[in-house]
């Protein structure tokens, strides 16, 4: 067998980096984590950008530790510290709520550690597999062209609108949200996942599944798409692009409470700065300027927010009550049958 | 040329595909046949068939295996058509040919991800490809491209064109001109010094193209899952769902090297055929 | 056959052509209108005109390294594919071994396999190792993907080359390595710059395999394209930096034809 480490080239290149690492850490010595890199896996976009000023910048700074964004999708960081977990290269990954209490049930993550000040800042019974990051809801995105008024969920099931629904890709926290909603308009649950299906295929023909919001979007202006459920934050903050598009909070039932979490990988190399990252990304700061760039809800109780910016955003104990709190543990069970169900019975012509 | 002159000359290469690319795929063999636990997405070493029966048993992946080598198949056929007349002009040493080769190029150099979006644009049933032919009177109502396997198919051909154009031609240039010449002058009619001589003498360059886009037809990811919108699920967006989303690790891996038997064998058939060809058409 | 028609047959045949670089070019002449589009998403044609993205691209730091990695791994990787791959193209094609097919579709297999499934496999196989997220290993495994167009192209090439060229070149006394540099390697000039051309494009835009296998420290351009086209959409940015490639390749392409005339090699 033959591993890439017996490339000359490559132990040239690993020998240049390790110069350079050198070169450049050894400035200031009072600092405890100088020379350690910190490995960071997270999304990109402006939640890498607002990180970057509000975590990242201060966390060298103090530290003299270097951190490393490491961009990509959830589905790529969860593929990769289950791939790496006797051995792993992240410290951090931010997941979704619906993969987070697995991947603690795997041992893959550390459990968040009730002790911590960090923990207890957060609304209590938020902290599922790991720490609770960001509170969005799944509301509506709709044509202001085609429906006249802020819809309801039952408004989607409308003849008007049928062939002019549109899905997020699934697996994902949109379908089984949206499951979750349908069943409840059935008066029942998504533990009820035959009524959930049924109803909802009740909708197709489905317009399209989306993979980003450009593409929706640009097809929503231009009349082809009606509604979509979609997850409020970065859509309210894409809104100001398209004058044709609104975004509806429904209330009976409300949004589908939804949560973006921090991990601490298991057996991380750098548990200490993990932990200092995580302080930070929880902290004031960092969940106002979330709040206020990129409509994501503050978990930390600790938040003030000025009204205007409170107004579309899920910030208070009574705004996450009025959320549809789904059951995701046993969603995330589910999966992969769900995943066949969803291909053939809401897709599938 | 010795025995062990062609062994140093393919050692290289195969020490990179046997470490790089085999030792993942025996690891993906094993895990085919391991088991995942429903509460869990750590995979177990129980051996267990579950997998290759759910992939071969339920209509739905069966279906999607069989429309994935059809737009394929459909994908190199459409690109050997429009690709051979280009690959032509460029090999003749007509004026203009090396702005031709350039961008023909151009797909491979704009990135497939920035393109799809370009054509989802174009593609949309209020966009500039309806628009134009309704202004010429070709249809009365837009034509749904997105969603459908028409749709991914325009995408593959647009995305794969280059890697059918550019091989031929780098093989059409070797083809002497004055063999065709000399076959016209003799009285051989277009017809048959075409059948005589450019097509058996073009089929390095022919299969060469084909085997390209066939291949990246069959495992292209990007293309299928925007421009199919979910309706014209393929192979590789059935892995993507299935190893990136569910977390299925087995059933993904069983996918994997189901789809590389299958073609594998396909491809042994095609490259001996190749040589058949080939022993029988180049006159020597 | 008349002159009637053979001009007909003239005229389906540039039809085809134009019909041809029409479906091509399209999705790119949308990617150049976007980039001086004025607002901040992906659409055509575009409402208003402006270089705010292409400031934008240039301010931008992460932009500029996430362009540098993904070239220095696109030419590492495609300087492996392009020897590895020609040196075994021509064993295969003047070996005269039997099994040259089978060994042959090997050598393609990379390209067959699901990259998704194959990447998250290696990864496993990486984090064993220990070199998980290191330069070296996104190298290697972006030259395992694009050895196989190396293989098939070369392979195309030398089994259309005249065998007695380089035996006429012997007999006049050259050694073997000269002959293989004097003669065989140009002759088949075209072929080796269209597979490192094309062994480097497809690192420099692949997505998935990076995915999986970049260390933070070499996020590369796609994959920090894709990982906020995912959550949020296009960034403009990043089709501005998308239209200025295409130019920048056009605009070399096009000098080094004035300047070298590379074309007489095709």
């Amino acid at each position: 067998m033959r591993t890439p480490l017996k490339f000359p080239m490559y132990a040239a290149i690993a020998g240049a980096a390790a110069l350079a690492g050198l070169t450049s850490s050894s400035i200031a010595q009072d600092k405890p984590f100088e020379g350690q890199t910190l490995v960071v896996g997270v999304w990109g976009g402006d939640i890498e950008r607002l990180l970057r000023e509000n975590v990242v910048g201060p966390l060298e700074e103090e530290t003299g530790a270097n951190v490393e964004l490491l961009l990509g999708g959830t589905g790529d960081r969860v593929a990769k510290i289950y791939a790496e977990r006797n051995n792993p290269t992240m410290d951090v990954a931010f997941l979704n709520i619906y993969e987070a209490p697995q991947a603690l049930r795997d041992g893959v993550v550390e459990a968040p550690d009730p002790e911590l000040p960090m923990y207890q800042a957060i609304w209590d019974g938020m902290n599922n597999g790991c720490y609770a990051m960001s509170l969005v809801g799944l509301g509506i995105a709709y044509s202001k062209a085609l429906v006249d008024s802020p819809p309801e969920w039952a408004d989607m099931w409308n003849p008007e609108y049928k062939g002019k629904i549109a899905l997020a890709q699934y697996p994902g926290s949109e379908g089984d949200g949206l499951l979750g909603i349908a069943a409840r308009l059935e008066g029942t649950d998504e533990t009820n996942a035959d009524v959930a299906f049924s109803k909802l295929a009740e909708l197709k023909p489905i317009a399209m599944t989306y993979t980003n919001l450009d593409e929706i979007f640009t097809l929503m202006e231009a009349g082809e798409v009606a509604m979509a459920p979609m997850i409020s934050g970065y859509v309210l903050a894409g809104l100001k692009e398209y004058p044709g598009i609104g975004f509806s909070f429904p209330t009976d039932p409300g949004p589908v409470l939804i949560r973006d979490m921090l991990c601490l990988v298991k057996d991380s190399p750098q548990p200490e700065l993990a932990k200092m990252f995580a302080e930070k990304a929880l902290g004031i700061q960092n969940q106002t300027a979330y709040a206020q760039e990129l409509f994501f809800g503050p978990t930390n109780k600790n938040v003030a927010l000025p009204e205007a910016v409170s107004a579309d955003v899920v910030d208070k104990p009574e705004d996450v009550d009025a959320l549809v709190a789904l059951d995701w543990p046993f969603v995330i069970s589910q999966r992969s049958e769900w995943t066949d169900r969803w291909n053939q019975e809401i897709l599938a012509d | 040329m010795s025995q062990a002159r062609t062994v140093f000359l393919l050692l290289p290469a195969f020490l990179l595909v046997g470490g790089v690319f085999l030792l993942p795929f025996l690891l993906l063999l094993v895990t085919g046949f391991w088991t995942q636990r429903p509460d869990s997405w750590i995979v177990e070493p129980t051996f267990t068939f579950e997998n290759y029966a759910r992939l071969f048993t339920d209509p739905y992946f069966v279906t999607a295996f069989a429309r994935t080598i059809w737009l394929s198949v459909l994908a190199t056929l459409a690109c050997l058509l429009l690709g051979f007349p280009v690959a032509r002009w460029i090999a003749s040493g007509r004026p203009g040919k090396s702005l031709m080769a350039l961008l023909m190029l151009m797909p491979l150099v704009a990135g497939a991800l920035l393109q799809t979006l370009g054509l989802v644009n174009l593609l949309s049933l209020l966009g500039v490809v309806n628009g134009a032919l309704k202004s010429v009177g070709l249809i009365d109502s837009s034509i749904r491209f997105l969603g459908t396997q028409l749709g991914v198919l325009i995408g593959l051909v647009q995305a794969f064109l280059p890697l059918m154009v550019l091989p031929l031609a780098t093989v059409l240039a070797k083809l002497p001109v004055a063999v065709e010449e000399a076959a016209m002058s003799l009285g051989a009619s277009r017809f048959s010094v075409w059948r005589r001589i450019i097509l058996p003498l073009s089929m390095p360059g022919i299969i060469a193209g084909s085997v390209l886009v066939f291949c990246a037809s069959l495992t292209s990811f990007v293309t299928p899952q925007v421009l199919g919108q979910g309706r014209v699920p393929t192979f590789a967006t059935i892995a993507y769902q299935q190893a990136a989303l569910v977390l299925d690790w087995p059933f993904a891996s069983a996918l994997a090297v189901a789809l590389l038997v299958i073609l594998g064998a396909a491809l042994g058939l095609v490259s001996l055929l190749k040589h058949k060809v080939l022993a029988r058409g180049v006159p020597a | 056959m008349n002159i009637l028609g053979r001009i007909g047959v003239d005229a389906v045949w540039i039809l085809i052509i134009a019909f041809a670089y029409l479906v091509v070019l399209a999705p790119v002449v949308v990617l150049i209108f976007s980039s001086f589009d004025a607002g901040s998403i992906f659409r055509f044609p575009p409402r208003e005109y402006s270089l705010r993205w292409y400031e934008a691209a240039v301010e931008s730091r992460e932009y500029r390294s996430a362009l540098g990695a993904s070239t220095l791994i696109g030419t590492l990787a495609a300087l492996i594919s392009l020897v590895f791959g020609t040196l075994a193209a021509y064993g295969l094609v003047r070996g005269g071994l039997r099994a040259a097919p089978a060994l042959e579709a090997v050598l393609i297999a990379p390209l067959v396999l699901p990259l998704i499934v194959w990447a998250i496999a290696l990864l496993q196989i990486y984090a064993w190792l220990g070199v998980s997220g290191s330069f070296g290993g996104l190298v290697v495994a972006h030259a395992t993907v694009t050895l196989p167009f190396t293989v098939r192209i070369m392979v195309a090439n030398f089994s259309q080359l005249d065998p007695a060229l380089e035996e006429a070149a012997a007999s006049l006394g050259a050694s073997p390595l000269t002959v293989w540099w004097r003669v065989t390697l140009p002759l088949v000039a075209p072929g080796l710059i269209l597979s490192a051309a094309i062994s480097f494009l497809v690192s420099f835009n692949d997505v998935v395999v990076a995915s999986f296998i970049a260390g933070a420290q070499w996020i590369t351009f796609p994959v920090r394209l894709y990982s906020q086209l995912r959550s949020q959409g296009v960034d403009p940015t990043t089709v501005a930096i998308g239209a200025a490639i295409v130019a920048l390749i056009l605009i070399v392409g096009l000098l080094g034809e004035r300047l070298f005339r590379w074309s007489k090699q095709l």
